[in-house]
């Protein structure tokens, strides 16, 4: 979009676009390659993108110059997931997964807790009657009620019966239209990315619209 | 075969001819719709909006060169809104494009300020992985954690900015540009929520509905939702991008398949009250 390119890589990102979306009509040669290129850059990207953002500093910079010898711990961690190539000393690799397994676990516990799981149920504590503001009192009254019908549904200890059976079928219901909004947010989102590829087809490309 | 159960089976090939027709034609000829500021982008507008000048704003560029047309037009528009605000901004990301794509962001806003300079207002520090723990790091000491030097491979000591920039406690507001995990959540979880850090966040669309509870509960103060978020940020900072073009065919791509929705809907009734349908 606001990349600045030679003739050349304008055109082969056209093709490459349009040999993407000819996937639309049937699954065909030009897509699979294009397919094929897209995967084989974005891993060289990653690859070389990593060694220069963090590999290369980390050797040179901070454990060469600065003396920062302890860093050669995590690497050495870090390598020993490939000794699952060598049947030998494959076990090895366990050590760095556990590593990872532990620390992440650890993180969830004592962070994720506070953040996704509390913080949000405070949030749903409204004011069910706020003086002055009809629209507010009603906002807050679905959300409130959306959230508890909602748990309701999912309570599935006893029968749904009485008061329970409203509470699910309501639950059920409000989450019909929140899937349906995650819907439409898909729809939109997809929509947005054929709008910009478009967008380069037509300006950058044929020169249709302003690039 | 009755016009109705046709509307049912439609073929996917001549709903991606329709939609390519008429995304074509309104990108070429604009019908100019009306674009409502939502409360979300408008928080978010404000929450920088009231940083004060001089200070130091944190852009992390989450997300990769597959939700560019939705979220690089937000980057651009807030950091538009950051130099004209006279703040000071420090970008970087937890996505492997973070580095280029804040360069591509910093490019093209230079344009309208010419006398911003690279070191003392703006610095990209390129990609950092590590995701939760990167940032954790952060918070104690981000030199550290960020090996010392930006995207181009300079020190921090070379950058004056980065001497006024030693971790997160240093930063007034953070900005984060998200299309997925590593994203808000791990700012939240580190940095936001602990250290009560002013957060709004530019996600895509598909991610909305689960961000969006986050700012309900008020851990997040403003939120541009996809493309549509970033045409009125760049509406609310005066200088229309590629966002505000692309929203008349993003709302006739709608129209058109909300049209295809009702047919098949309406179809069906139709077809289901019909004695055949029910044998």
């Amino acid at each position: 979009m606001f990349v600045e390119g030679s003739a050349i890589q304008i055109w082969i990102s056209a093709l490459l676009t349009l040999a993407i979306l000819s996937v639309v009509y049937k699954d065909n040669p030009f897509y699979r390659f294009a397919e094929h290129v897209f995967v084989g850059c974005s891993m060289g990207y990653n690859v070389v993108v990593s060694w220069y953002s963090y590999g290369q500093p980390a050797i040179t910079k901070s454990i060469m110059k600065e003396g920062k010898w302890l860093y050669i711990i995590p690497i050495l961690l870090g390598m020993l997931v490939y000794t699952r190539y060598f049947k030998p000393i494959a076990w090895l690799s366990r050590y760095s997964i556990a590593f990872s397994i532990g620390y992440g676990s650890a993180y969830v516990l004592t962070r994720d807790t506070r953040s996704l799981i509390l913080l949000p149920i405070v949030g749903t504590f409204k004011p069910l009657l706020v003086s002055g503001d009809i629209w507010q009192t009603f906002s807050n009254w679905v959300l409130v009620l959306g959230v508890v019908c909602t748990l309701v549904y999912f309570f599935f200890t006893t029968g749904r019966k009485g008061a329970l059976g409203v509470g699910a079928n309501i639950g059920k219901w409000v989450m019909m239209v929140a899937l349906g909004s995650a819907f439409g947010n898909t729809v939109m989102a997809r929509v947005s990315l054929f709008v910009g590829r478009l967008q380069f087809l037509l300006g950058k490309w044929l020169h249709v619209i302003k690039a | 075969m009755t016009f109705w159960d046709k509307a049912q089976n439609v073929d996917r090939r001549v709903i991606y001819t329709l939609l390519i027709a008429i995304l074509a034609y309104i990108l070429i000829k604009p019908i100019g719709l009306p674009i409502l500021i939502t409360k979300e982008t408008k928080a978010a507008y404000d929450n920088l909006d009231k940083v004060p000048a001089g200070s130091i704003v944190w852009f992390s560029a989450d997300y990769g060169a597959t939700s560019i047309p939705e979220l690089l037009p937000a980057q651009i528009a807030t950091m538009r809104h950051a130099f004209k605000k006279n703040l000071r901004v420090v970008a970087g990301g937890m996505w492997n494009e973070a580095g280029n794509l804040a360069d591509m962001v910093w490019q093209e806003v230079k344009k309208d300020f010419p006398d911003k300079k690279y070191g003392i207002d703006f610095v990209n520090v390129g990609y950092k992985p590590g995701g939760a723990v990167l940032l954790e790091r952060m918070v104690n000491d981000a030199h550290q954690a960020l090996l010392g030097v930006d995207f181009y491979g300079t020190n921090f000591a070379e950058l004056p900015l980065m001497s006024e920039f030693k971790t997160f406690r240093d930063v007034k507001l953070i900005f984060e540009f998200t299309a997925g995990t590593p994203g808000e959540q791990d700012y939240m979880k580190m940095v936001t929520d602990p250290l009560r850090i002013p957060f709004s966040a530019a996600c895509t669309a598909v991610s909305t509905p689960g961000i969006k509870p986050f700012v309900q509960s008020g851990q997040m103060q403003g939120l541009l939702m996809g493309m549509a978020g970033a045409a009125e940020y760049e509406l609310l900072v005066g200088k229309p991008g590629t966002a505000i073009v692309s929203m008349d065919a993003q709302s006739a791509a709608h129209l058109l398949i909300i049209l295809f929705i009702l047919l098949g809907n309406v179809g069906y009734v139709i077809t289901r009250k019909r004695p055949s349908a029910r044998v």
